[in-house]
This record gives C-alpha cells, structure tokens and sequence, in this order.
C-alpha cells in the first residue's frame, strides 16, 4: 500500500509499557492477530498504520534508513547514534517517561576522585606512570567519548559493553564505566559511586519521525494526536 | 603554478639544504594515534580493519608517520629527512578538504637544538621564495617559557600539571582558568562522608587492588589532595598572571624586554635573552616576524620553539607553512628514550 504509515514500538522493557500506555490514552486500540508476542500489529480501524515491534536501538536506525515513518525510542540511543542517522530524524515529542541520565561512575573506593577534572588526573597518571590507558566500559561509546573529551579527560580507551557494564571495574576490564541509571540503585548495589559533575546527558522516551515522512499529513495529525495526550 | 610543479620546486629547495628524501607509509596502525593522541582522534581518523583484526588507519599527519619510521627502525643519531604526500582527517567543517598535500621537513636525534631550530626556520624561508605573495607575517612563540612562567607560580603541583597539560586546548584552557579563579576544589561536606571509608581503607593492605588502582595509590593522592589545598584568593591572582602572559605580542627584537618587564612586574624570577630566539630581525623575506606567547597552542606535541608563516597572495591571508619543536613526540609513541625533533611542513 502506497499510503501505509509504519510505526515503530519497542519490543520489550518499560519503554514498550510506556509507550502502549499512550497509545490507550488516545482510545487507539492496538491489535496483533497473533497475540503478545507477534511482532507486527495494526490499530483497530486504521488500516493505513502498520504497527512493528522492535529493539529500541533498532527503530532509530529504520527510521534513518525510511524502513519506519514514526517511532518511539530513548533520547540516549538518538544522541548515541552516529551523525548521518540523527539529521535523518527529527525529534516530535519529548515524554515524561522513561527518564534516566548518562552518567560517569567509579568504584566507591576511589575516595581520592571527586569530580571529572580528578578523573582527568588520574587518567594522566595511568598513562605517565602506569604505561597504560584508563579504561571505560560503556554502552555508549560516542557520547562518553565527547564528554570526557569536554572535561579535559583525553586520555584513555573504550572498552565497548552490552550488558552489565556495572561489573566490568570489578572484573578487570574497565577502571571506570558509564552506564544509563534512572534511580542509581543499581549502581550503589555494585558498589560504583557517581561522580559530581559526571552527568553525561539526560534521557526519555520521544517519538522520533523520520525527516521523509514529515510531509505526510495523515502521519502528522497522527503524530499531534499522540504527543497531545499521554 | 601548478600544484605539481610548486611541490617539485619546495622538494628541490629542501634537497638543497641537505636533507634526504625518504617514503612513508600511507596506512599505519590506529593504536599508535590513539595511544598517543587519546581516543577522541579516532573522530578524525579513516580507520578501517584487516583480516587480522587489527585496526589500521590513513596516516592522518605526516609527522606522525616519520617518527614511527624513525622508532621502529631503530635509527639512532642525527638525521635529517623530508617527505610529500597526502595526509587524510575527516573534518567537522564541510569546507575543509578531508586530503591534505604537505610536504615536510624535519631534523631527528640532533643535540644542537637551537642552531637546528634556526635550520629548520631558514629552510623553511628559502622554500617560501617558489611561493608568489607580497607580504606576510612569520609568528614565532615558544611553548617551553610558558612551561618555566607556570613551574614558578603560586599553586599545588597538581595544578601546574594540568595547566601544562591542557596548554594546547584553548577553550578547556579559559575553563580551567575561571576554575582557578572561583571556589576551592575541595567540597568539605563530601570529605567528611568519605572521612569513615578511608579510615577502613587504611586498615586494609596497601597492595590490594580495585578497580585496577591499588589502595595505596588512591590513599596517596587522597593525602596529596587534603594537604595541598588550593585557595580562590591566590587563585585568582595567578589566573590574572597567565591571561595577562598570554597577550603579549610584539616585534621580535622586543621579545625578550617585553618578557623580562613582564617577568619583573609580577614578581616571577625569570630572565630571557634575546638569543633564546631563532631570529632577532623584525623583517625577512617581506615578511614582518612577531613573537607571540600564546602561539603554539594548535597541536598537543609541540614542546619548544613553534611557528607558522601566512601570506598575503591575491589579496587573501593564508597559512602556508607551519613547525616546530616536539621533542616528546618519539617518547610518547614508545622509545624508551626522549628523541629531540623539529620540523615543519608546507599545506599546499
């Protein structure tokens, strides 16, 4: 169909609930004919819409690439994504869920850092006396690197995570890590501490329209109905 | 002229001053960029993967690449060497070309450091003669007096060193100065919540690593931290004391008496020669020579003398020729030994 409108959810995790929730505020009923986990669905009685179930990461990465119209995704994982795909989307609406910071966080141990320009000591010092790099564990390369970068810390290597980067500093493979955190909790459990000014960026769940939908009317009233209520 | 033809005439100046020919490599491994220049170049570098798994790049500077041929053969002693190619870095500004034409000169492993400094200026001056232009400047500065300025000052080591480490980034710069300037570093609501965790680190073995520190290290710079504090008021002092350095500019025979008045103003125990610099005529080659203090805070490597040369041609400035000292450069990308090297290259 030439007019179809195709929207991205995520898959799992609290953005989906979030994001499903909006979608019953607006009275839009969503229905997949194979159950809960059928990963494409429609809204009942628009059969324009076709609804696709998919990895937060992934919805920004169709959107960019125009597989997707509309999508709703972590403000973290645009800003993390590389420049061509983010002047690919433009943000619509920016809600109050899902919220959580980037932060830069250290063993609690590490009482002698307080702030990033100690970080920046330090990583010189592993360099100078150690011969080495301080290493960082991050789900988010890019966004690390330009905030450290930002805060005079220039010395040190990414060490790449996908999951449970908490761990890393007491595994061995990072001294330092930066992670997403919404209460900290999970930070304090493993014993890593945040650092003062270590606030990388502050996220939320936003529904993104891919810059060559955005002439499409049905798509925009679409869109206006869904960043009204929530 | 032609491109070509500019090059070949630069290349025959160069040669003729003594110094031999050498090929570079155009693919080198990105381990020694970041190493040395820290994770953010990978920003700018082509790099790319080989079916070993090793991560190679474009050379992303020439320079880079003659000090890596000069480590890793192992060459010892005085060489004097020059090169021309392309150099590739990706760029924020879609104006600026991603392939860069230079052609460099450089000498490594030579003592004599002023009279090489000189060579390299001069070299550098007989090349400029196959370039049409009708007037210029050749700003000379030099990165080692501001390093003497800050070893005097009034504030903690820990300081000084990041001062001198941040020296060639000149926004981050001005940001550690109004640091400086304004409240202390150290938060005494925070030191007190951590007063009880070192208190049960010093029970515990000094040896013991976390986090790949061990505890030792943590309590030392702890220690270093609470007993050298630093205070706003004399902050403030020395931030007005290096602003002020910083805008020194002038003719460069009056160099050394501005600098010395400056010096003697603030109380800083410091004298300059005029000898110290490579050249004491206000003119050569039409081109009116300035000393500038806060020239040389482009590039992290450079460690002594720097200069650059911009043109008047066609009624356009443009900086054709840029050099200078980086006697840490060789160390930092693995000799085990500090290599004096200075150098320069021509943009075509």
């Amino acid at each position: 169909m030439k007019d179809l409108i195709k929207i991205g959810i995520p898959s799992k995790g609290r953005l989906r609930k979030d994001v499903l929730n909006i979608f019953k505020k607006n009275k839009l009923k969503l229905i997949s004919s194979r159950g809960d986990r059928d990963l494409i669905g429609s809204i009942k009685g628009k059969q324009n819409i076709e609804i696709i179930y998919l990895h937060a990461r992934e919805i920004i990465e169709q959107l960019a690439g125009k597989s997707l119209d509309l999508g709703f995704s972590g403000l973290d994982l645009l800003k993390e994504s590389e420049i061509n795909i983010q002047n690919n989307i433009k943000v619509f609406k920016k809600y109050p869920y899902g919220q959580a910071t980037l932060v830069v966080a250290i063993p609690t141990d590490f009482i002698d850092i307080f702030s990033m320009a100690d970080l920046e000591e330090v990583a010189f010092e592993f360099k100078d006396k150690k011969k080495k790099r301080l290493r960082v564990a991050t789900k988010y390369p890019n966004l690390t690197r330009e905030f450290f970068y930002s805060k005079g810390v220039t010395q040190f290597s990414i060490v790449k995570s996908i999951g449970s980067t908490e761990i890393a500093p007491y595994t061995g493979s990072s001294e330092v890590i930066t992670d997403i955190t919404s209460t900290g909790s999970t930070l304090a459990a493993n014993n890593l501490r945040i650092i003062n000014d270590g606030y990388i960026l502050k996220s939320e769940l936003c529904m993104m329209v891919a810059k060559s939908s955005l002439q499409n009317k049905k798509l925009q009233r679409l869109a206006k109905l869904l960043s009204t209520k929530y | 002229m032609k491109l070509k033809n500019l090059s070949e005439n630069i290349l025959r100046s160069v040669k003729s001053k003594g110094f031999k020919y050498i090929d570079l490599p155009s693919v080198i491994e990105a381990d020694h960029i970041v190493q040395r220049s820290g994770e953010n170049f990978r920003k700018f570098i082509f790099s790319f993967i080989d079916q070993n798994g090793s991560e190679l790049c474009l050379r992303p500077d020439l320079t880079i690449v003659s000090c890596l041929r000069y480590l890793e053969n192992n060459l010892r002693g005085k060489e004097k060497i020059f090169y021309s190619g392309q150099a590739y870095r990706k760029s924020q500004n879609k104006k600026n070309s991603i392939i860069r034409n230079q052609v460099g000169f450089e000498i490594l492993g030579s003592k004599d450091e002023k009279n090489d400094d000189k060579e390299i200026i001069n070299t550098s001056l007989k090349a400029l003669k196959n370039l049409k232009y009708t007037s210029g400047t050749l700003t000379i500065g030099n990165v080692e007096i501001f390093k003497l300025l800050i070893s005097k000052l009034e504030i903690p080591a820990r300081w000084k060193l990041r001062l001198l480490r941040h020296f060639w980034r000149d926004d981050y710069f001005n940001d550690l100065l109004s640091r400086l300037e304004t409240n202390a570093d150290i938060d005494p609501t925070e030191v007190a919540v951590d007063k009880k965790r070192y208190l049960n680190l010093l029970k515990k073995d000094p040896s013991t690593m976390i986090a790949g520190r061990s505890i030792g290290e943590i309590l030392k710079r702890f220690d270093t931290k609470m007993k050298d504090p630093r205070r706003a008021s004399k902050g403030k002092k020395v931030s007005a004391i290096i602003r002020s350095f910083l805008k020194i500019k002038c003719p460069i025979n009056n160099a050394a008496k501005e600098l010395n008045k400056f010096f003697k103003k603030n109380k800083i125990n410091l004298v300059v020669d005029q000898k110290y610099f490579p050249i004491s005529s206000n003119k050569v080659s039409k081109l009116n020579v300035m000393f500038s203090t806060s020239f040389g805070r482009q590039l992290e490597y450079y460690s002594g003398m720097v200069f650059k040369i911009d043109i008047k041609s066609n009624s356009k400035i443009v900086n054709c020729c840029a050099g200078g000292r980086y006697d840490g450069l060789i160390s930092d990308l693995g000799s085990k030994k500090q290599v004096p090297a200075v150098g320069a290259a021509f943009n075509l």
